[in-house]
């Protein structure tokens, strides 16, 4: 047995010096920081792809400041806890900026490793808590829940004079910062809410609570989660032969829900910013072609492109600034007004907010294809 | 009143999705004092199973009684089967072994299905074919059931009364009980005992396999890893009833399902889980062996 | 008095005391978890290894820890260093608490019951309890270790403040077994009804054995906060419970070599094959069953039959 141990110590030496060999070149290196595997997988991969594909475009015409791009990707599994160690690792790496993370909570656990490492970072995180730390390193490359819950007040209480209403989240603080964002829009303009709750995500049994809710008899159930969660939500909403209409967040617009809701998705409500087939730029179809090309499939949602936004940004800004300093960048993204996006004009205020927003409320339909019913 | 009616049935359908996992849990327990933690790894599997032998050989769309018969069978079949290879191989060169390296064993075991669950099928979620049953909805009064929930309330109650008459009147059913009691007296009978653990790994495996399909029928999105959470509430059930004893997982299943829906509708959907286990606690606290376990004297 | 043994543990202490030298940052914050994960290890042994309780509950004590430096940190401004008192004593306390009632539980039992606890601790956190806890996210921005206006913010004193954690750990295992309460665990675990004939009360040494692996492991957790200068509830979940628990199986339960090994190999050894990301559990999964099978008492067992040399003193 005691010959173990000198296997054990040089394996170790083995290994450290393999690591030790990958010293960078001329080359700028890009983080990629998003969830690949796991629930949000889908949309995860669609981040990385979206990059990828951006990159390669950059690199065939010569990279930027006549260097390539390299991306480094990092999958942060949608936890905050494996988000701060993406967040060493690619700090580590010594990328120049980041991209994602998708969820708000993987975004905001890896912040203050890049603020202090001042590393770039651009996420479409939508909870209102990313801006608060006023970190110089972090831009917005989404519209804030804010602004998403102003539209939803506003559609509740004056367009569909909803009576009675229930307000569902899950425990992830983009959820739960979003549902509390809706409630304190629906107070202000006097909305009358008769429950407030919380489900745990991937749980799959929803019916307890649901039944509870059934016993309110609301107009409508609003569902400020995940589109894993909001499938199964809305099917057994259906199920138990509730009433009330139903009202999904932003995330909730993805295929899958259609699939897990099944039939059950006819009459679902969405609300969101434009899906990516109805953008009207040109950038955004040419990008969708590439897109397709390269890969397949369309992208996951509109986020990814959000996020390519991120990207273009911070690349158009050290071809502007012809600088490598991530301060020196930041201070150029800054500058930009309107610079032409995927996504609509981008824009970014003091804080690393982007300014805009053009939310929609979606009507899905019998054939899973989604009616603008409101805008 | 239909309110709580409607979370009685709630509570009865996961209930005994719960009690057919728990079964499993308890017969292996039983015979060979072990916690199979690949347990509910293979209930996630038998989910996907039934989703490729669905797909494949019937396609998408159909509801047939032929085919949910079909998908049913061949699941079991081939679930069984993973279950008879794991005890062949990780659990029997252990049985000797300490007690603590054969739930090692079980560990490994359960990373190895749900990974190769992973490679095969992906790591995202995928939809179960529910149309595989038909999405009738009864209303009675302001009862709400579905198609699925009789079906997942009526074979489980079957297929656990049948069960319990295998195991208490027939000759088999004998010969596991005595396994269960002293294997070294068993096998002086002239009992095999090996013949025996591996009845008992089939059984519970295809029982797993049941649950996993009615998982998939009834809530759609099956993911690799979600046989962790069955099992664990299932495992729970198990030691609830008192591990060993099959009517004890029974009672710990629907006990558990009811319970659930009952402080879920009616106390807090946000500490379901911690009334869960304090519920557990007590239990253990006042009765150590479970509701129904009987007071064992340690061997000396 | 160096015997093969002590000079194998000396070559390897020297080793990792010089392995900042030879790596970068990102092999060097490997290091220091691996480092701080022994700690955690070592304590899961102390319960699991030396007293023999089916204890599969333990990231929650880790967790304790981590979280008590996170809170007194970031919610009430307290120092580092002022909070690694509380964050040892804070799980000792509920140690005591959790495990009085069920300590007398047979195996299984007790393992599922300490599964709920463990259950109950993340259900906590993530309700955000008080406001304290931060919810699903966990907490962000933990200060680094400060005294007298020097920053100990680098990855290498991390490594080193993890080093002497350790080192502090292995000086407790060892007053420990050279003590009363080392003796009665051996005993105990040679022959629990024998001792207990003998008038050692296993309840009281099983409990103190909970409550000494729950403060080690809280030391463990305020390093860990501090290292990543962020705590979640996902990163004490049963999962790493079963993780530590395994760690001890695997390398070998009472046996000092033998729990760094199974540190080694159910930590190190993942992330050094990141890069088979998708097939390396499954690799993993067969390696444990593998390993279980031909070393049914982990790869580096201690040996039951010899009486250790700390209860043989003045015996010739």
């Amino acid at each position: 047995m005691t010959k173990m141990f000198p296997k054990f110590a040089a394996s170790l030496a083995v290994c450290s010096a393999l690591v030790s060999a990958s010293v960078a070149a001329d080359v700028i290196k890009i983080g990629v920081q998003a969830p690949i595997t796991g629930q949000y997988a889908n949309e995860g991969q669609s981040i990385d792809n979206g990059v990828r594909l951006i990159v390669d475009q950059y690199n065939a015409k010569g990279g930027v400041l006549g260097k390539k791009i390299e991306v480094v990707s990092c999958d942060d599994q949608g936890t905050a806890q494996q988000a701060a160690i993406c967040a060493k690792k690619l700090v580590n790496e010594g990328v120049k900026a980041v991209i994602g993370s998708y969820t708000s909570g993987a975004t905001e656990a890896a912040q203050t490793t890049y603020f202090r490492a001042g590393v770039l970072q651009t996420s479409d995180g939508t909870s209102d808590s990313l801006i608060t730390h006023k970190y110089w390193t972090f831009f917005r490359n989404s519209f804030p829940n804010s602004a998403e819950a102003e539209y939803t007040a506003k559609y509740f209480v004056d367009g569909k004079k909803y009576k009675k209403i229930v307000i569902l989240s899950d425990y992830s603080s983009y959820a739960t910062d979003l549902a509390d964002s809706v409630v304190k829009a629906l107070k202000a303009k006097n909305g009358n809410i008769i429950y407030e709750g919380k489900i745990k995500s991937g749980t799959q049994n929803f019916t307890a609570a649901l039944t509870k809710i059934k016993s309110m008899d609301p107009d409508v159930i609003y569902f400020s989660g995940y589109y894993t969660d909001g499938g199964l939500l809305r099917a057994q909403q259906i199920q138990l032969g509730i009433k009330a209409d139903f009202v999904g967040g932003d995330s909730n617009d993805n295929p899958d829900f259609m699939k897990l809701a099944g039939d059950s998705a006819k009459g679902t409500f969405l609300i969101n910013v434009p899906t990516p087939d109805i953008l009207p730029y040109d950038i955004a179809k040419q990008f969708l072609v590439d897109y397709k090309a390269k890969y397949n499939a369309m992208p996951a949602s509109i986020w990814s492109l959000m996020n390519i936004d991120g990207l273009r940004a911070v690349l158009h800004s050290m071809e502007t600034t012809k600088s490598e300093d991530t301060k020196v960048i930041a201070a150029g993204m800054h500058k930009l007004k309107d610079f032409p996006g995927i996504t609509g004009p981008v824009t970014f205020r003091e804080d690393g907010e982007r300014l805009g927003g053009g939310y929609m409320t979606y009507e899905v339909q019998a054939d899973k294809s989604y009616k603008i019913v409101s805008k | 009143m239909d309110i709580f009616l409607q979370q009685i049935v709630n509570g009865l359908t996961i209930g005994s999705l719960y009690a057919l996992v728990a079964l499993g849990y308890t017969m292996v327990y039983g015979v060979m004092r072990l916690i199979n933690f690949a347990h509910g790894d293979l209930v996630a599997l038998s989910a996907f199973v039934g989703l490729t032998v669905y797909t494949q050989i019937f396609g998408e769309g159909i509801t047939s009684l032929i085919a949910v018969v079909a998908v049913f069978m061949f699941t079991a079949v081939i679930v069984a089967v993973v279950g008879v290879l794991l005890e062949r191989l990780a659990y029997r060169p252990l049985r000797t072994a300490p007690r603590l390296s054969a739930v090692v064993s079980a560990l490994g075991a359960g990373l190895v299905i749900q990974n190769a669950v992973m490679l095969i099928w992906g790591p995202n979620m995928k939809i179960f074919p529910s149309e595989i049953f038909p999405s009738t909805i009864w209303a009675i009064g302001g009862i709400v059931v579905t198609f699925t929930q009789v079906m997942i309330l009526g074979l489980s109650s079957a297929l656990m009364v049948a069960l319990y008459f295998f195991i208490n009147r027939t000759k088999m059913g004998t010969a596991i009980r005595a396994v269960a009691i002293d294997q070294d007296a068993a096998k002086l009978m002239g009992i095999n005992v090996n013949r025996i653990i591996m009845v008992i790994f089939i059984i519970g495996s295809a029982l797993g396999a049941v649950a996993g399909l009615f998982i998939g029928a009834y809530y759609r999105g099956i993911t690799f890893d979600m046989g962790w959470m069955y099992g664990l509430n299932a495992f729970v059930a198990a030691i609830m009833g008192g591990i060993g004893n099959i009517p004890g997982a029974m009672l710990g299943g629907l006990l558990l399902g009811l319970f659930n829906a009952m402080i879920t509708g009616y106390i807090s959907t946000q500490w379901a889980e911690t009334f869960t286990f304090v519920l557990l606690i007590v239990i253990l606290v006042f009765r150590p062996t479970g509701i129904l376990g009987e007071k064992v004297a340690e061997k000396v | 008095m160096m015997n093969k043994t002590s000079l194998i543990a000396l070559a390897l202490l020297v080793f990792m005391g010089f392995y900042p030298l030879f790596v970068d940052s990102a092999w060097l914050a490997v290091g220091t978890t691996f480092l701080v994960f022994s700690v955690v290890a070592f304590s899961q042994d102390i319960i699991l290894g030396r007293a023999g309780v089916f204890h599969m509950g333990h990231a929650m004590f880790f967790g304790m820890g981590a979280y008590t430096t996170a809170i007194l940190n970031v919610h009430f401004g307290w120092p580092i260093l002022a909070t690694w008192a509380p964050s040892v004593l804070i799980p000792m306390a509920f140690a005591f608490v959790l495990a009085g009632p069920i300590i007398h539980l047979r195996g299984d039992y007790l393992l599922v019951a300490t599964i709920g606890f463990n259950i109950i601790f993340i259900q906590v956190l993530e309700n955000d309890v008080f406001g304290l806890t931060g919810g699903p996210n966990g907490i962000f921005g933990i200060d680094i270790v400060r005294l007298f206006g020097i920053e100990f913010a680098s990855q290498t004193y991390m490594y080193y403040m993890a080093f002497i954690l350790l080192g502090i750990a292995l000086f407790i295992m060892r007053n420990l077994d050279k003590s009363k309460f080392g003796r009665a665990m051996f005993y105990i675990n040679k022959d629990e009804i024998a001792a207990q004939s003998m008038g050692i009360s296993i309840r009281y040494y099983k409990l103190y054995a909970f409550i000494v692996g729950a403060g080690i492991a809280g030391a463990a957790g305020s390093m860990f906060s501090v290292q990543y200068s962020a705590v979640s509830p996902e990163a004490f979940n049963v999962t790493q419970s079963i993780m530590f628990f395994t760690i001890v199986l695997v390398g070998g339960s009472a046996s000092l070599p033998g729990v760094l090994i199974g540190t080694f190999i159910m930590f190190v050894l993942p992330e050094v094959f990141r890069e088979f990301e998708t097939a390396r559990y499954l690799v993993f999964g067969l390696a444990m069953i593998l390993t279980m099978i031909l070393r049914p008492r982990g790869i580096w067992p201690v040996k039951f039959g010899d009486i250790p040399s700390y209860l043989k003193k003045g015996v010739k």
